[in-house]
């Protein structure tokens, strides 16, 4: 195994490791909130991993210098996509919270592993 | 017509419904019996001008727009091949009928407060859904699949009670991981070929997938499993139940019929177009979804067996119907992807059908236990009479839509080698029997035993059905385009056709 590759790649690693820990909370805890904060680091691994992807290694950043024409830039692109992967983080984190404070309302609880169960 | 302005049509129809979905909160706050009219009659020409867009792609145009000018590798592309102009005939279609139905359904089973807010649901999933089919760039489909994703929570959780909040919740989180896998999928694509437009992908992917094999796994298992909890594919159909059946019944129609399969389409196109039927066929993927619906087909038919409640009922059933969509995806043969597909159109039917019957059931007589069901037929003979067209064409009897599509699957596992199939879907027609007869019977051939009509001489007598006709003609429609699609398929037959032949 060449350990320096391995090294070089370690941001790829930290994601993977980020999403299977949210998803792992999303389908285990009990907890509702909780369960909405591992949506959020599910999702924030996904774009980590796509900051990772648009990075070259050794660049610059893309705004145009006229002093080096032919410098090396990093890819922007999916940068700017997460952007749009943020609000949609964000419109489904506030919609659960409200639904959650719904679910409150009626059942003066948050932690109800009955929630989740199979009918 | 112009051709320029033909090629802005799509674009149209989803900004449009877009526009309209978010002035009905304005609206509301005015006049609240207006949202239900205007938001029809804006989809009934939405309809009209996918018929149109439907004509001329039926003449061999096939629609490519570049959204504000900029053209494929950066750009977004909007291309409507024969598929996606009947997908956006049969979404615009089934919701305006929904729509109709909607006006008195919606009154009766929604608080008043919330009428606005449900159509801006109504409208921007149909508008989420549209532009899901039509688009030709992931990134683009994955915020489609966002938007119809939270709107269709927000159908869910319109009702308002404990049951419907806490699906709509159960449902939203189990969506959004959902939808994190597809955007895994699309990171991993995006890494290994550098683009977003499909037509680019496949371009590139044809190039380099000799490099990266066990990279185009990874993604593709991604999205299968993305995909799959969207479209409720069996073993991850487990929000589904609950969602759909704690609804309203005009949300359930549209969810069941409507927003399951449209992540099949999508699934279907980045399948089909970017990846091509031989890395289907040389990862295992193919053998994967063959399994799993398989036993969507008879698992979803068990689960449904042994509910009480109608609306459950159907939601189960809409599993097992999933899986008929998925087994002609995976047979990969032309019978099997044209079966699977015409699946989608007749179940379309079918299920809307069926939920918007059972909401007639409710709103007449209050009842939602099947076993409640006894003389029904004779309360309400024209509802009861489509909710028996539906069934029998859900059971695949001749002359009756799902006949068609069951016979193209036999086809189709005929032409992929798997004889052994055709049992199966005989077996799930029959398990469908079990579970939809009963009604059926009980509702035309058993007594209602009450106390006070100990005897039941003026029971077996035809009434008129005691619902509002905008919700008896949507139903009616509903039967007969089953009927039409059991007796004449071609027209339909011959849409897919022509996008399965140029994919295949």
């Amino acid at each position: 195994m060449d350990l320096e590759l391995l090294i070089i790649n370690f941001p790829y690693f930290v994601s993977i490791i980020l999403f299977s820990m949210g998803t792992l909370i999303v389908l285990t805890q009990p907890n509702l909130v909780k369960k909405v904060i591992g949506i959020n680091i599910m999702e924030s691994a996904i774009f980590l991993f796509f900051i990772i992807v648009g990075n070259i290694h050794g660049g610059v950043p893309p705004i145009f210098d006229p002093q080096f024409p032919d410098a090396l830039y990093i890819n922007p692109l999916p940068s700017c996509l997460m952007l749009t992967g943020i609000v949609v983080s964000f419109s489904v984190t506030a919609f659960a919270l409200a639904l959650i404070v719904k679910l409150y309302i009626y059942y003066g609880t948050i932690s109800s592993p009955n929630f989740m169960r199979m009918k | 017509m112009d051709m320029d302005t033909l090629f802005r049509l799509p674009f149209l129809c989803v900004i449009g419904t877009l526009l309209v979905s978010f002035c009905m909160p304005v609206l509301a706050r005015w006049k609240k019996d207006f949202c239900a009219p205007l938001a029809t009659i804006f989809v009934g020409i939405v309809f009209g001008v996918t018929i149109i867009i439907g004509y001329y792609v039926m003449q061999g145009v096939i629609i490519r727009y570049y959204v504000s000018g900029w053209a494929p590798p950066w750009g977004i592309e909007i291309v409507v091949e024969p598929l996606s102009s009947l997908m956006m005939m049969l979404l615009s279609g089934i919701c305006f009928l929904i729509l109709i139905y909607s006006y008195h359904s919606i009154k009766h089973e929604l608080e008043r407060k919330v009428t606005g807010w449900y159509y801006t649901a109504f409208l921007l999933c149909l508008a989420g859904m549209m532009g899901l089919v039509i688009t030709n760039d992931i990134f683009n489909m994955y915020v489609f699949i966002e938007v119809t994703g939270i709107s269709a929570v927000a159908l869910v959780a319109a009702k308002g009670t404990r049951d419907a909040t806490e699906a709509a919740l159960k449902y939203l989180l189990l969506a959004t991981i959902g939808s994190g896998f597809i955007l895994f999928g699309i990171g991993f694509i995006y890494m290994i070929t550098g683009n977003l437009n499909l037509t680019f992908i496949a371009q590139e992917l044809a190039l380099v997938k000799d490099s990266y094999p066990f990279l185009l796994w990874t993604a593709l298992s991604f999205f299968v499993v993305g995909f799959g909890v969207k479209a409720a594919l069996f073993p991850l159909h487990l929000w589904l139940p609950d969602a759909h059946s704690s609804a309203p019944s005009a949300s359930s129609a549209v969810l069941s019929s409507l927003v399951v399969k449209v992540y099949i389409i999508a699934f279907l196109k980045i399948l089909l177009i970017a990846f091509g039927l031989e890395i289907f066929h040389e990862t295992f993927i193919r053998h994967l979804i063959l399994v799993l619906s398989v036993i969507a087909m008879l698992a979803g038919s068990f689960f449904a067996f042994v509910q009480i409640e109608l609306k459950r009922r159907l939601a189960y059933s809409t599993v097992a119907q999933v899986g008929y969509v998925f087994l002609g995806i995976g047979l990969g043969t032309v019978w099997g992807m044209t079966a699977g597909i015409l699946h989608i159109v007749v179940h379309a039917f079918m299920k809307t059908c069926l939920f918007l019957c059972a909401g007639a059931i409710y709103y007449q007589t209050g009842r939602k236990q099947v076993n409640q069901f006894a003389g029904m037929g004779y309360k309400m003979p024209i509802t009861m009479g489509a909710f028996t067209v539906a069934s029998f064409s859900m059971v695949g009897i001749p002359l009756f839509g799902g006949f068609i599509s069951k016979y193209g699957l036999a086809l189709g596992s005929l032409q992929a080698d798997l004889p052994l199939l055709i049992i199966v879907i005989i077996l799930s027609g029959l398990l469908n029997a079990t579970y939809y007869f009963p009604i059926i019977g009980q509702a035309y051939f058993s007594q209602e035993t009450t106390p006070e009509h100990d005897n039941h001489h003026d029971e077996k007598k035809f009434q008129k059905d005691q619902i509002p006709l905008s919700m008896i003609v949507p139903i009616v429609i509903l039967a007969l385009g089953i009927i039409y699609l059991g007796i004449f398929p071609g027209t339909v037959l011959e849409f897919i056709d022509r996008t399965v032949s140029l994919l295949l």
